[in-house]
């Protein structure tokens, strides 16, 4: 048995390989610009997300959160990147060997690698991007002259914008997702299910080179009796069923995101007026999106148009993993005090439901550029929906 | 062939199918026992398996970027027999199932103070304002809230997971026997595939492809297809001097005489899997490859032969020394063994860096789950590595995988 045929479209590769040099000192100087401008003198973060986008280095992916520890360490004087790995493939030449540290289940064997950085002693302010009771215990004394204070904020200060190299980044991240959710879409018909589905574009992603989801719930079946009501992954698919499929994969570490929803066999009439309700709101979501909106404006679009509030955030931030801002109803306050920078990359979603027909629902990556915006998808789906 | 383990021994009397709302039901009780036991009133839980745990809510794990965001969160309230979730899916079938309407909440942006405020305010509904507080973990915005949540210092509330999340039921052992049957039926395709030319990551797609149709809930680890270098020098430097592994996996195509280390894990019904074995490419095993697993084999014979309720994980360790030669027969940053449950990797450890003062004083308990995953490597000509999943028993174990040894 041999290979099955390549997608040449897809750059990957045969080796474990740093994050390229220009996305690594980007990231780096914004994240020690704002250590600078917070006078906090080590960073200490546990998320992947941030641990990537300080030291550029990819390591094994795992579902799901996982609880704080020290996975990588940033020192604001001299700009040394400690980080947790027992090995350095993958990891950048500017990190040397003396500043890797094992995994280690010995939470005494962490505060004794933390305190032997230089520079720990004298620390006099110690950021970390979350904490849990043990860890908030054991820092001080690695860190013995330092209070502990917020890091999450100035990392997503440091990351909000992104940098041209990052916005290259998460458009291929995109089209990988693109690609596989094509095959998963041509799955679609009567008699398949959710999980089916979701195992289509598994095998796509993998095959074109990529194993790692942002999500693995791929498929559903949307209600007709409830906006966001989820039943078994195991019903299979009727005809005129409107199925959502929301497709993420995870490239280089940052992730590309799109939603689409498609109606199973003969589109009907219902199901074509929903769309067109969807694809009004998402003009008006589109018009809202100029430097210097305020996020209201993307939560007021969906008032204008006379839709109800979605069930899922209007618009999150792309980047590596989860990235700022989160716009959504349920945070007013929070969007009323942000508003939108070239440079951003958001998911936006315009999300409709109608009793009796279900569902219609599109996410688009989209970067906010200096007038206006730029779709990352190859085929966006307000141009999809011929009928 | 080796049969596995299962077929290798009696027929392992596992309980059929699991009744998941007794299972439920049992966990809230033991996580609330342990509240009382504790003086703890609320449990504010974020980690996304002991959300799973304390309110048998299961959904599809997210990348870990995604899923620190978008998480549903648990507040177990010391005179509520119900569990509380605030969760971004309020209508979902698995859910309305089980928990009362009332304890649905919405979704808790707890990186946001305007999130943080908002939650407070629902848990002031529920708890008293003096309440002794536990948390897994926090945000720094959850931090900066001070009449409620850090009024005073909040109880290790991961504590309370690790402890009540430690022994299994035959409800859970039921759940946990099925994930790694599924995850066996992914393996069985990707060993079906092995070839030189096949690339690592059509493995992974093979594999992702069959869990999900098999009924997986979510895969937890992007899968591992180490090809194995023949001397632990031409492998990549190490802080520890030994071996690198797990190395995550590319394109790179396999070659005939590739020796791979393979592991994964899924997650179904709230449980992740594990699975461990050593294939060869292309070839029948030679001699001394065979000497290999032999030897591998009688190492795990040895272990097992003092598995039981009552022994230390010490007593394991030092049967597996004993059977290698006097040398540990395991990844110095790793460990001989460890728990599987919600977690892939959750105590009891045996023979990790926590020490042997901690492996002598620990005793294994019925209904402990317990992977081994003892290696044997001959530098110059590479190695052996398997894992089994065992259930400790009064009397011993029983296994709880089924994978033959092909190509051994």
């Amino acid at each position: 048995m041999t290979g099955r045929p390549r997608d040449r479209s897809v750059v990957t590769s045969t080796e474990v390989v740093p994050d390229d040099p220009a996305l690594r000192y980007a990231r780096r100087d914004r994240v020690l610009a704002e250590m600078e401008a917070a006078n906090v003198d080590v960073l200490v973060v546990g998320r992947e997300a941030n641990a990537r986008y300080v030291s550029g280095a990819p390591r094994l992916w795992l579902a799901g959160s996982r609880p704080f520890g020290p996975g990588c360490v940033l020192v604001r004087e001299t700009g040394a990147v400690h980080l947790m790995s027992t090995w350095d493939e993958g990891v950048p030449e500017d990190i040397p060997h003396e500043n890797l540290y094992g995994i280690t289940f010995n939470a005494g064997n962490f505060v004794k690698v933390l305190r032997d950085i230089d520079g720990a002693a004298t620390a006099r302010t110690v950021a970390t991007d979350a904490l849990n009771p043990s860890a908030a215990a054991l820092l001080p004394q690695s860190f013995p002259s330092a209070r502990l204070v917020d890091g999450d904020r100035l990392l997503r200060r440091a990351r909000r914008v992104k940098t041209p190299e990052e916005i290259d980044a998460i458009r291929a991240s995109v089209h990988v997702a693109e690609r596989s959710l094509a095959m998963a879409e041509a799955a679609l018909a009567p008699g398949v299910t959710e999980r089916q589905l979701t195992g289509v574009f598994m095998e796509t992603m993998a095959e074109a080179g990529v194993t790692t989801p942002s999500t693995q719930d791929v498929a559903w079946i949307t209600s007709r009796e409830h906006p966001w009501r989820r039943a078994s992954r195991d019903a299979p698919v009727a005809a005129g069923d409107l199925v959502a499929f929301e497709a993420g994969v995870i490239l280089g570490g940052y992730v590309g995101e799109v939603a689409r929803t498609h109606q199973v066999g003969a589109r009907d009439e219902p199901g074509r007026a929903l769309h067109e309700r969807r694809d009004e709101l998402w003009d008006r979501l589109l018009h809202t999106c100029r430097p210097g909106a305020l996020l209201t404006g993307l939560l007021d679009a969906y008032d204008a148009a006379g839709e109800a509030a979605p069930p899922m955030p209007v618009a999150r931030g792309l980047g590596l993993g989860f990235d700022q801002p989160v716009v959504s109803h349920d945070l007013p306050d929070t969007a009323a005090d942000e508003v939108l920078e070239a440079g951003m990359v958001l998911a936006l979603t315009a999300f409709v439901w109608q009793e009796g027909v279900g569902a219609a629902y599109g996410t688009e990556p989209v970067v906010i550029t200096a007038d206006g915006l730029e779709m990352l998808s190859m085929t966006p789906f307000r141009d999809q929906w011929a009928w | 062939m080796a049969p596995g383990l299962m077929e290798a021994v009696a027929p392992a009397a596992l309980p059929p199918a699991p009744d998941l709302d007794r299972m439920r039901r049992e966990r809230t009780q033991r996580v609330r026992d342990a509240m009382r036991r504790k003086g703890i009133d609320a449990l504010i839980l974020l980690g996304n398996t002991n959300v799973t745990y304390a309110t048998g809510v299961v959904w599809p794990l997210a990348d870990g970027g995604r899923a620190g965001f978008e998480r549903p969160v648990a507040v177990v309230v010391a005179d509520d027999e119900s569990p509380h979730l605030f969760s971004p899916i309020r209508e979902d079938d698995r859910l309305r199932a089980h928990l009362p309407r009332d304890n649905v909440h919405g979704p808790a942006y707890l990186d946001f103070d305007e999130g943080v405020r908002d939650f407070v305010a629902a848990l002031r509904g529920l708890i008293q304002a003096d309440a002794v507080i536990a948390m897994d973990e926090w945000t720094h915005a959850m931090q900066r809230e001070q009449t409620l949540l850090f009024a005073s210092e909040p109880v290790d509330g991961g504590r309370v997971m690790s402890s009540v999340k430690l022994l299994k039921t035959p409800d859970e052992v039921s759940c946990m026997r099925e994930g790694l049957r599924i995850t066996e039926r992914g393996m069985a395709e990707v060993q079906a595939r092995i070839a030189p030319g096949v690339r690592q990551t059509e493995l992974t797609a093979t594999f992702l492809r069959t869990i999900f149709d098999a009924g997986a809930d979510a895969n937890v680890l992007d899968p591992i297809w180490q090809v194995m270098p023949t001397r632990v020098e031409d492998g990549p430097w190490t802080t520890t001097g030994d071996l690198a592994c797990p190395l995550l996996s590319t394109e790179r195509e396999l070659e005939e005489g590739d020796v791979l280390w393979v592991d994964a894990g899924i997650s179904y019904a709230g449980f992740h899997s594990d699975f461990g074995r050593t294939w060869i490419v292309g070839r029948e095993p030679d001699a001394r490859q065979r000497r290999q697993f032999e030897r591998w084999r009688s190492i795990m014979s040895a272990v097992l032969d003092v598995t039981r309720a009552g022994a230390t994980a010490g007593d394991l360790t030092a049967a597996a020394i004993d059977a290698h030669g006097g040398s540990k027969p395991w990844m110095p940053h790793f460990y001989l063994g460890h728990g599987l449950g919600i977690d892939s990797a959750e105590m009891p450890f045996v023979g990790s860096d926590i020490g042997e003062a901690f492996d002598a004083s620990y005793v294994l308990q019925a209904g402990m789950v317990l992977v081994l995953e003892p290696i044997v490597w001959e530098d110059g000509f590479a190695g052996y590595r398997s894992e089994e999943v065992l259930l400790i028993t009064d009397d011993g174990w029983l296994p709880m995988t089924d994978y033959p040894y092909d190509p051994f």
